[in-house]
């Protein structure tokens, strides 16, 4: 019975990620710079870099969709709660480590995910009521 | 032992911020948070008292305007303002420190005591009463004066600013020549914009700036935390020599033993560490408000060229500055900092 239960929350929790990894994807997809801002919050973490303003992270949205870069047929390698040692996937420096600490809360999640061209990018998101906000991205690399 | 350093810095310096002179929030509109030097963070309301090490950040739609004994503080959107000290000729100065964006200032008052105002390439000294200070992406710094007479020093020269004036001081360089600007002139949007695409055009010219002024932080970094160990070992063997003073000679003699000797080299050592910790915020703002803006547009830019020339020239300069500031000044940060 336990192995059920745990086994179901896996899957709830793999669908969740999926569907928070299609919704960033979909939305760079079709240019929705806008709509990526929007669920964004500050700081905001992009590769090792803290970005404090929202225009700033608005405008790095708007780049990468303005360069072309595109999702195309993302797929989730694997998902998991953001931890004390996630910092290191990232950049493994002071400063991001105290952003793990400082301003990512309970529930994060560590996305990872390839494209159809090879490309792995990472997300860190977390969901918000019936919506997810955009912590932090990485890649591609 | 990094822990420790920090720490003693900070047990130093608290006696300091007692006299520090606080800037009352009188204004806000739209985005507008405090970051306290504890790390937490608020929404900015009328009546905050904002301290020593405290940040405010105002979004695009954000506004404040804070009085700090006298001194009014216009906060414009899109800024970074953060209320430091540092000590200079034997006295400790307030300094009103303008990471980006920008700020007007009024002096109600003129008394011989005005804090300094800094950014990323300068250092104001106001013998006047209305100035504006703009912090461009680009780490350069414009100043525009309406009225009285502002002293701009960057490099180790100095230009005079009387009213109607105005300087732009670009990162890494002395002040450039002054000009004629009228009140209200200057349109920060236009200036900064083009401060950005010349950074973005050129990116290889803006980490070249950056890397001169961050140059300068570590050498004062390393200057200071020198010397502030040094008397803070003197300082240790003092009070120790105290305590046997008292044992030996008795009360009166150590009093006077006390203000002689280890009275001074309190001060001296509280200074220094004062100093310590303002070049080691001055390079993290560098580090943040400049060279990880210029990192993150620029990533942007090239994200589908991550071999294009111009980005991994780029991100050779940009790692090496990394690894400097991560061995330089990252020991003298502390996580509230960040």
């Amino acid at each position: 019975m336990a192995a059920v239960v745990l086994a179901s929350c896996a899957s709830f929790q793999h669908g969740q990620d999926q569907g928070a990894l299609r919704q960033v994807a979909d939305l760079v997809n079709a240019g929705q710079a806008q709509k990526l801002a929007a669920m964004s919050v500050v700081p905001f973490l992009v590769d090792g870099e803290i970005v404090l303003l929202q225009a700033d992270v608005a405008a790095f949205w708007d780049g990468i969709v303005k360069a072309g870069f595109r999702l195309e047929g993302a797929t989730l390698d694997q998902g998991a709660a953001a931890g004390a040692g996630s910092f290191r996937q990232f950049a493994d420096t002071m400063e991001v480590r105290t952003f793990f600490i400082r301003y990512v809360k309970k529930g994060a999640r560590v996305l990872q995910a390839t494209t159809s061209t090879g490309a792995r990018v990472l997300l860190i998101v977390k969901s918000d009521w019936f919506s997810w906000k955009i912590i932090g991205w990485k890649g591609p690399y | 032992m990094k822990s420790a350093i920090a720490g003693a810095v900070f047990l130093l310096i608290g006696a300091m911020a007692l006299s520090a002179v606080p800037a009352d929030v009188t204004y806000t509109e739209g985005d507008a948070s405090i970051r306290l030097s504890n790390g937490r963070q608020q929404d900015a309301q009328i009546g905050d008292v904002m301290n020593t090490g405290d940040t405010l950040k105002t979004g695009r739609d954000g506004q404040a305007e804070l009085d700090q004994k006298g001194v009014t503080i216009k906060i414009a959107g899109n800024t970074v303002f953060t209320l430091m000290e540092r000590e200079q000729g034997g006295k400790t100065s307030s300094v009103l420190a303008v990471a980006l964006g920008s700020i007007k200032f009024h002096y109600g008052k003129i008394t011989g005591s005005e804090p300094l105002v800094s950014t990323n390439s300068a250092v104001a000294g106001a013998r006047g009463t209305d100035f504006t200070v703009f912090s461009g992406a680009d780490g350069s710094t414009l100043i525009a004066v309406d009225a009285g007479e502002v002293t701009v020093e960057s490099q180790g020269q100095s230009v005079d600013l009387a009213a109607n004036e105005g300087v732009e001081v670009p990162l890494g360089r002395p002040p450039g020549d002054k000009f004629t600007v009228q009140r209200n002139q200057v349109d920060y949007s236009a200036w900064n914009e083009g401060k950005l695409d010349a950074m973005l055009s050129d990116p290889l010219a803006a980490m070249t700036s950056i890397e001169t002024a961050m140059a300068g932080y570590e050498k004062d970094v390393a200057d200071y935390d020198a010397l502030f160990k040094q008397y803070r070992a003197q300082l240790n063997t003092e009070r120790a020599n105290l305590v046997t003073i008292i044992n030996q000679k008795g009360k009166e003699e150590a009093n006077k033993y006390e203000s002689e000797v280890v009275t001074p080299l309190v001060v001296k050592t509280t200074a220094l560490g004062l100093n310590l910790r303002y070049s080691s915020l001055a390079a993290l703002s560098l580090r943040r408000f400049v060279a990880g803006r210029l990192y993150v547009f620029l990533k942007a830019r090239y994200i589908t060229q991550p071999s294009a020339e111009t980005w991994t020239s780029f991100l050779t300069h940009y790692n090496e500055l990394l690894a400097g500031f991560e061995t330089s000044i990252v020991p003298h940060l502390v996580e509230a900092d960040i």
